[in-house]
């Protein structure tokens, strides 16, 4: 780490990934520009969840619920208000945020896998009442036929994606290097220490948690966008143990490290699944090989063989 | 509304008993892993299920009433034997890592075991009959009461009764519970922990393997019994208190309490009972209502 | 710098390669199934590929529809609204598929449905009972192989009011699929018999392991009989709470599907007599030549009874065929026109495509379950049929919903 030339400037390379991502509706077909603009879009709510998971330490076990609800309180906005489409844009993310702050409060003073069961009996509930709440939410027929007007032809919908996605992330790395963001990682590695010089550990977190909680949210507007429907399947707690798959399998003390988890699962799911139904089954082998081999996820090794034993001590996100 | 009486509530709670009697069986087995192991294990679901289609296929090989009775032998031991090897070959490696990756690792074998009994007994609907003592209902309180949830009844408290054996007589029960407070000192002190968890482990498993084939008579054998199980049996090990196997039985008869008596009072509703007393618990008895391991 | 560079570009290969582009086949009618075939629906879907397979198999081998051969692709939705819709999406934009079938799950079913509208693409609904998609939510392009919950409920209702029954209690799945079917009989029943009086309801949820607290509450209310809204998986074991609490001889009740071989095979002589149920397909009824060819075939070719699914599999295929037949080229406007009224031939006598909502009249068979000496799992009796016109909803009621 001596040299200090152009090639090692990270944000040239993620400039150029950009403008790459950028041309790609030139040379691809329509169904891999939906599969990307889906990938971006599941990788936004991955990494949200990681926000929490990876930087917090906090088990955010069911992580789909502010998913959901953000994909509901869009698809409600967009079909009911006749209001202009970027109020529910506006509305996806807050209302997340609400619930996330609410289901915070009662949980943040539990631990570990005491706080994960506590948010998963919590958001069964919230998956309960829009499973129930047919006047209002369409019950477990879900929702249809929401479309943007403008951002409704797959093209489209990939730039809209890419742009969004790309800004969310941005301000998502700017909040883990923030003073913020130190702390919330200083919490992470030590609550007592942490504790014990003055930090405000619970008020952190729940602050993390809202944050996360607004960018999932967001992401389920986004998914709205992109597959027309919003159902209750988006906050069911198998969906949360998928997306913490993507975080473990891409590498969670990494920033980048759920989107590629996301990318690595969808492709799997699409591809394994044209050839056999049992991709389920594949996706636990291939999950089982990781944990045994690859702890740290696979953007966590190559960090870890490309800065030697002292990254591996999981700081540098 | 319905009409409340007396008697059927009596009754009601009765049948909440004996629904909470399965979920004590397969929660303390799961309890019993976390408490002493420290593994999430969300594979215990599929172990259930496993054990009632093995409980299915035994009593449909060796035919009549006997085949009950044999299966509910059979089947524990089959899923102890499954559970034996995923244990000595995968879990052993990784008792050190953390519980979230030991979560998601035992997600990943339930996948793997899901499609795998899709593979074996495939798509269709299995059924099993009670034994024929126990067939037919008895009149209690004016209303019909399974004889089969009667001796549900009956099996609970034995397993109870076992398990307290178990943990409390015992040399390797004592081992166990040193273990799960310390396990480098139990270890420095020249017991092998690694075959002492492997004992437990096979124990824990047998006893999912129990439900799933004391519920085969009851319910439709199918996949996705899994599912529905798992997220059960936690929240019950969680309103218990982690790894304290007694808080599983109370945990388990809150839950199937509130279950019957919920269905009884406010119909409509009754799918959000269970979860809104684990709420209630969790916000007065944050590590649930009994002493945890952890 | 290259020690990370390797292995992204590895890693990127490996994304590229699982991305590789499909063979495209010519001269196909290439039909894209969307189905659950894992977990306990697939016990449904398999028989309506099945059947739908063993329908083209022959069809092809007499040398296919405008000289094309009908091949299908299937993939497994695992009942998740996301999986199954963006299945549907590959199958559109990446395989090419002509025509859309599938799918026992109604919200997928919808979100199909609104993607097939979207691409132009024609949609058979093949297990999905939901009354909207043919109804409120119906349009050009989707088409409703199967009953749905308003033809159940009319039937069940139209049964019913024969008996002296007044006072009910409602019972059923806590989701879409039984709430519509118990307001579907309940609201017709009142329109038949006004006297009728509702004492109650439970609702349990899906995959409930133990019937018994739901029956005692229900036999607390002492109904005259009671209208079971469950299907799937829960029948099974709501029969088997029924017997072994002795229930179905307390009180009467009506279960939809309750008389399908799907409900009754697994339970053997377990099953209880005298379970009031509809279907629209049983192996053994209608006892015509049409019928006992399809049961032949089919035990030929999978070594087992057909079920409710083969029924709706086969003139799946058959509708497909005819259209393209009559249309007379492989184009989808005309294809739709072609369907649109058509009469086919099928296992249960002649069935009708209607028209203005493209959902296929099926006559319904209301029997009585009751042992029977030729074979080991209990069977319907007492078969009566009601009619296609007489459970559809009619075109006003279906423009009402529409807001037309």
């Amino acid at each position: 780490m001596t040299k200090k030339s152009i090639l090692r400037h990270p944000p040239l390379y993620i400039a150029l990934a950009f403008i790459l991502l950028l041309c790609l509706p030139l040379m691809l077909s329509r169904f891999y520009l939906y599969l990307l603009a889906l990938i971006f879009v599941t990788g936004l709510l991955a990494t949200s969840l990681n926000l929490v998971l990876g930087f917090g330490g906090m088990y955010q076990f069911h992580h789909a619920v502010f998913y959901g609800v953000g994909a509901y309180a869009f698809a409600l906005m967009l079909t009911e208000s006749g209001l202009p489409a970027w109020n529910a844009y506006l509305a996806a993310p807050i209302v997340a945020g609400i619930v996330g702050l609410i289901m915070g409060l009662i949980c943040i003073r539990l631990s570990k896998l005491y706080f994960g069961m506590l948010q998963i009996s919590l958001g069964s509930l919230v998956w309960a009442i829009i499973f129930r709440w047919y006047s209002f939410t369409g019950g477990d027929d879900g929702i249809h036929g929401c479309y943007v007007n403008g951002i409704d032809s797959t093209t489209n919908i990939y730039y809209f994606t890419l742009v969004t996605v790309g800004v969310c992330l941005f301000i998502m790395h700017r909040i883990v290097r923030s003073p913020f963001g130190r702390v919330f990682q200083a919490i992470r590695d030590n609550p007592e220490r942490s504790a014990a010089v003055g930090v405000n550990v619970m008020a952190h977190q729940l602050v993390g948690l809202v944050i996360a909680a607004v960018f999932a949210g967001f992401a389920g507007a986004l998914f709205v966008t992109v597959e027309g429907s919003a159902f209750p399947d988006l906050l069911f707690w198998t969906l949360s143990l998928e997306i913490l798959i993507m975080c473990l399998l891409g590498g969670w003390f990494t920033f980048l490290g759920p989107m590629l988890g996301a990318a690595i699962i969808l492709s799997l799911r699409t591809v394994v699944g044209i050839y056999t139904e049992y991709w389920t089954m594949v996706l636990g082998i291939v999950m089982m090989l990781l944990i045994l081999f690859l702890p740290e996820g696979i953007l966590g090794y190559i960090g870890k063989r490309r800065e030697g034993p002292v990254a591996a001590e999981r700081t540098e996100p | 509304m319905t009409t409340l009486t007396l008697s059927a509530l009596c009754q009601q709670l009765l049948v909440g008993l004996s629904k909470a009697t399965i979920l004590f069986i397969v929660s303390s087995g799961l309890s019993l892993v976390l408490g002493v192991l420290r593994i999430p294990n969300i594979f215990h679901g599929s172990l259930y299920m496993i054990g009632a289609f093995m409980a299915y296929t035994v009593a449909v090989a060796v035919g009549g009433s006997a085949g009950f009775w044999v299966a509910l032998v059979a089947a524990p031991v089959g899923v102890a034997a499954v559970s034996f090897v995923i244990e000595r070959v995968l879990l052993s490696r990784l008792y050190e890592r953390e519980h979230l990756m030991l979560l998601l690792f035992t997600f990943s074998v339930a996948l793997v075991l899901g499609d795998l009994v899709k593979m074996v007994w495939g798509a269709d609907y299995r059924s099993l009959s009670p034994p024929a003592l126990f067939q037919g209902a008895f009149d209690v309180f004016g209303f019909p009461f399974p004889r089969y949830n009667l001796f549900l009844l009956g099996v609970g408290p034995l397993v109870a009764a076992g398990l307290w054996r178990l943990t409390d007589r015992t040399t390797i029960g004592q081992i166990a519970k040193a273990a799960a407070v310390d396990r480098e000192m139990v270890g420095a002190v020249g017991i092998n922990v690694s075959w002492v968890f492997a004992w437990v482990f096979i124990i824990g498993c047998f006893l999912a393997g129990l439900g799933g084939a004391l519920v085969a008579p009851m319910q439709n054998i199918t996949q996705g019994m899994d599912h529905s199980i798992i997220i059960e049996a936690f929240l019950i090990v969680i309103i218990g208190g982690l790894g304290n196997i007694w808080g599983a039985l109370l945990g388990a008869v809150i839950f199937g309490l509130t279950d019957a008596v919920g269905i009884l009072v406010w119909p409509q509703f009754a799918i959000v009972f269970p979860y809104v007393a684990v709420v209630t618990v969790l916000l007065f008895r944050p590590t649930g209502l009994l002493k945890s391991t952890w | 710098m290259k020690k990370i560079f390797r292995p992204t570009v590895c890693l990127l290969a490996a994304l590229s390669l699982i991305w590789a582009a499909p063979v495209i086949a010519a001269k196909t009618i290439k039909v894209g199934i969307v189905d659950c075939y894992s977990g306990p629906p697939s016990t449904y879907t398999n028989d309506v590929r099945d059947a739908f397979k063993l329908a083209t198999d022959r069809i092809n081998a007499e040398g296919g529809v405008l000289g094309r051969r009908i091949e299908f692709v299937t993939r497994d939705s695992k009942f998740k609204v996301d999986i199954g819709l963006s299945a549907a999406k590959e199958l559109i934009m990446r395989e090419g598929v002509d025509l859309l079938m599938g799918t026992i799950n109604s919200a997928l079913a919808l979100a199909i449905s609104d993607l097939a509208r979207r691409e132009k693409i024609p949609f058979f609904a093949t297990f999905s009972k939901s009354a909207k998609i043919t109804g409120e939510k119906g349009h050009r392009y989707v088409f409703s192989m199967n009953e749905n919950t308003a033809m159940a409920g009319r039937a069940g209702a139209v049964g019913l009011a024969k008996r002296p029954y007044v006072k009910y209690w409602i019972a059923g799945d806590d989701y879409e699929y039984g709430h519509a079917i118990a307001d579907g009989v309940w609201e017709n029943l009142k329109k038949l018999k006004p006297e009728a009086e509702l004492l109650g309801q439970s609702w349990w949820k899906v995959g409930e392991p133990d019937f018994t607290p739901y029956i005692t509450a229900i036999l607390a209310a002492q109904p005259d009989a009671v209208i079971v809204a469950t299907g799937g998986r829960d029948c099974v074991p709501f029969l088997k709470a029924a017997k072994a609490t002795g229930f179905n001889k307390e009180v009467p009740f009506f279960m939809h599907t309750a008389t399908e071989l799907s409900t009754l095979l697994p339970l053997g002589e377990e099953a209880p007599e005298g379970v009031l149920g509809t279907s629209n397909y049983y192996f053994y009824y209608p006892d015509t030549p049409q019928n006992q060819a399809f049961v032949k075939d089919f035990q030929a070719a999978f070594g087992r009874y057909p079920k409710v699914g083969a029924l709706y599999g086969y003139i799946t295929a058959t509708f497909i065929a005819r259209a393209y037949e009559k249309a007379g080229e492989v184009d989808t406007e005309k294809f739709i026109d072609a369907l649109e009224g058509m009469i086919v031939d099928s296992p249960v006598g002649p069935l009708t495509l209607r028209a203005y909502d493209h959902q296929v009249m099926f006559p319904m068979f209301m029997g009585v379950t009751k042992k029977s000496p030729e074979y080991d799992f209990l069977v319907a009796s007492e078969i009566v049929t009601i009619p296609g016109e007489d459970v559809m909803p009619t075109v006003d009621e279906i423009k009402k919903v529409r807001g037309e």
